[in-house]
């Protein structure tokens, strides 16, 4: 029997020279993507690390019988529900707005497992294909046992198929990077930007930190997925070589506008659990930190590595790093129940350490939660409408998020007239992306011209309906406002 | 009629969709989406508009005053 080294390439590397078809017709620009370049360029495509069809299998079954263990031991209802309220709730959010967005993932594979450029790279897209649609079934699985107990853990699944405005965003992004994406397009926007740059810091990063809060359950699903991310990821870097030396630009504007969506969409799934949803006491570092150690370090040098410049708004993105998150976060939290899960009131000592890890900035959005800290202490507990907005919030014409670019004393929203119509933007960059491809953009609805257009109420309480929200699945304060340090002093 | 406009109250952490009507004075605007954002900002006494760069006058319709849908306006807490 061949040892494996001896036949792997020949597996991998199954390409040949078309006699009775044009290779353009195989592999058509519409699909395939552009630069369209002729296979001979791309022959000589590899990743780094190699894994035949019977190490997949062998090394999945493995990782499965291990989830399947921790499951069986931690993953109950009752095992969730002796961990911290707010982490609980920094579940609910991820497990709403992951396993969906990895199935629309699978298809970004299989068009890539098709219409890649070479085998080996069509061959590792198909092994994409399996870890996204298990990166779907694993958070499927395990939160479905926790519906009885909370209903919003329903949003597990409920969340993609909603007009929720985080629903919204989250399309708005996925659909463009993962359903619509050419294989060359998936590769640097996916496989690079989002998995390379930002998964580890979702992944690893949340895993420690599920550790410390003591939910093993969401640690080893994590660490599973990631193992996988790990594995798929390196289709980017190997592709975006050879589009920077073909077409240089375009891959520079490829890396630069998805790195500014994906950064905002981590920036708030990450970041509210980093530095408000997990408990003070299980908090290993502020999401500044990890930021800066497993994305910004590591995403710089790869940039370096392939010939690429940082993104243009660099210097933007360093400053956002410090607020957007915070801009978000207190935002959401005067208008959470416009969102499936539920939210902490930062204390005098969580302000405290995010005064110590944001001394830059924290004065500045400190007076926010005094004056909702304040409100409540005068409404009393379970008074949730007093700490909470009713009136229409602005969203991005690009991200769909809410307009909390900048910082309170100078929000950096910007607006545009285009075609006899206005936008809004929440920042330079999703301006710049949207000016840069506004036949894409242009005709989507936003919360706000759907209310305007008379497709969705501008009333709050019918908003929420349209939401797909209940008064029993909306978002609270996760003590209604009853927690013992509001009460003293 | 009816005029939507992105309004930014300075202190606050995100813009807001203020419905005015036109015939409504720019002063209301501020006073508006002061009342929007009171659970995060407290209101203050003296508050002053501003789309595209310029200073508005409170006394203004707003229909007077040019703004039109989905205009901008920056609403400031003047010290003092």
């Amino acid at each position: 029997m061949l040892k494996r080294d001896d036949w792997l390439d020949l597996a991998r590397k199954l390409d040949w020279d078309f006699s009775y078809v044009e290779e353009r017709d195989v592999f058509p620009e519409a699909t395939s993507g552009n630069p369209w370049l002729p296979h001979e360029e791309w022959k000589d495509w590899n990743e780094p690390y190699r894994t035949t069809y019977a190490d997949y299998v062998a090394t999945q079954h493995t990782k499965e019988a291990h989830v399947r263990a921790v499951r069986e031991t931690l993953g109950h209802a009752e095992d969730f529900q002796k961990l911290d309220a707010g982490w609980i709730n920094s579940v609910k959010m991820h497990a709403a707005t992951l396993p969906l967005a990895e199935f629309a993932a699978v298809v970004g594979n299989l068009r890539a497992a098709r219409f890649g450029r070479d085998s080996a790279w069509r061959n590792a897209a198909a092994f994409g294909a399996l870890d996204e649609l298990r990166h779907t079934q694993i958070p499927l699985l395990l939160m479905h046992e926790l519906i009885p107990w909370n209903v919003q853990f329903d949003w597990t699944h409920k969340f993609y198929h909603s007009n929720d405005w985080v629903a919204i965003a989250a399309r708005h992004l996925f659909d463009e990077l993962l359903l619509a994406s050419n294989p060359i397009d998936f590769a640097i926007g996916a496989n690079f930007v989002f998995e390379t740059g930002f998964t580890n810091l979702q992944f690893v990063g949340l895993s420690a930190m599920a550790r410390s809060a003591g939910d093993r359950m969401f640690e080893t699903m994590v660490k599973s997925i990631q193992t996988d991310e790990a594995r798929h990821a390196q289709i980017g870097p190997a592709v975006l070589r050879t589009i920077v030396s073909r077409d240089p630009a375009y891959a520079q504007y490829l890396v630069d506008k998805w790195f500014w969506r994906s950064w905002h969409l981590f920036a708030v799934l990450t970041g509210f659990s980093m530095d408000y949803l997990t408990p003070l006491s299980s908090r290993k570092s502020s999401f500044k930190e990890f930021m800066q150690e497993w994305v910004l370090d590591q995403f710089q040098r790869t940039l370096a590595e392939v010939g690429l410049q940082r993104p243009w708004y660099w210097e933007q993105f360093l400053e956002s790093i410090e607020t957007y998150h915070h801009m978000v976060y207190a935002s959401a939290y005067t208008y959470r129940a416009t969102v499936w899960f539920d939210f902490v009131l930062p204390g005098p000592e969580e302000r405290a350490w995010l005064r110590e890890k944001y001394p830059k900035t924290w004065d500045l959005l400190d007076p926010v939660w005094a004056r909702i800290t304040d409100r409540w202490r005068r409404s009393g507990p379970r008074v949730e409408w007093y700490t909470h907005g009713v009136t229409p919030v602005g969203f991005c014409n690009l991200c769909q998020l809410v307009l909390c670019g900048g910082t309170p004393r100078c929000n950096a929203a910007q607006t545009l007239a285009l075609d006899g119509n206005n936008y809004i933007f929440c920042s330079e960059p999703c301006l710049w992306i949207f000016q840069k491809e506004s036949e894409r953009y242009a005709n989507h609805k936003d919360v706000v011209k759907r209310i305007l257009a008379g497709e969705a109420p501008a009333n709050l309480l019918e908003l929420l309906k349209y939401f797909g929200l209940t008064q029993e699945s909306w978002g609270k304060d996760i003590t209604v406002g009853a927690y013992p340090w509001l009460s003293g002093d | 009629m009816l005029v939507p406009l992105y309004g930014f109250l300075q202190g606050d952490t995100l813009g807001l969709v203020v419905l005015v009507q036109d015939h409504e004075l720019v002063s209301e605007v501020a006073a508006r989406l002061q009342d929007a954002a009171t659970m995060r900002v407290a209101p203050g006494a003296h508050a002053t508009v501003y789309c595209r760069g310029k200073q508005l006058d409170p006394a203004l319709t707003v229909a007077a005053a040019g703004l039109t849908a989905l205009d901008r306006v920056d609403v400031v807490m003047e010290k003092g």
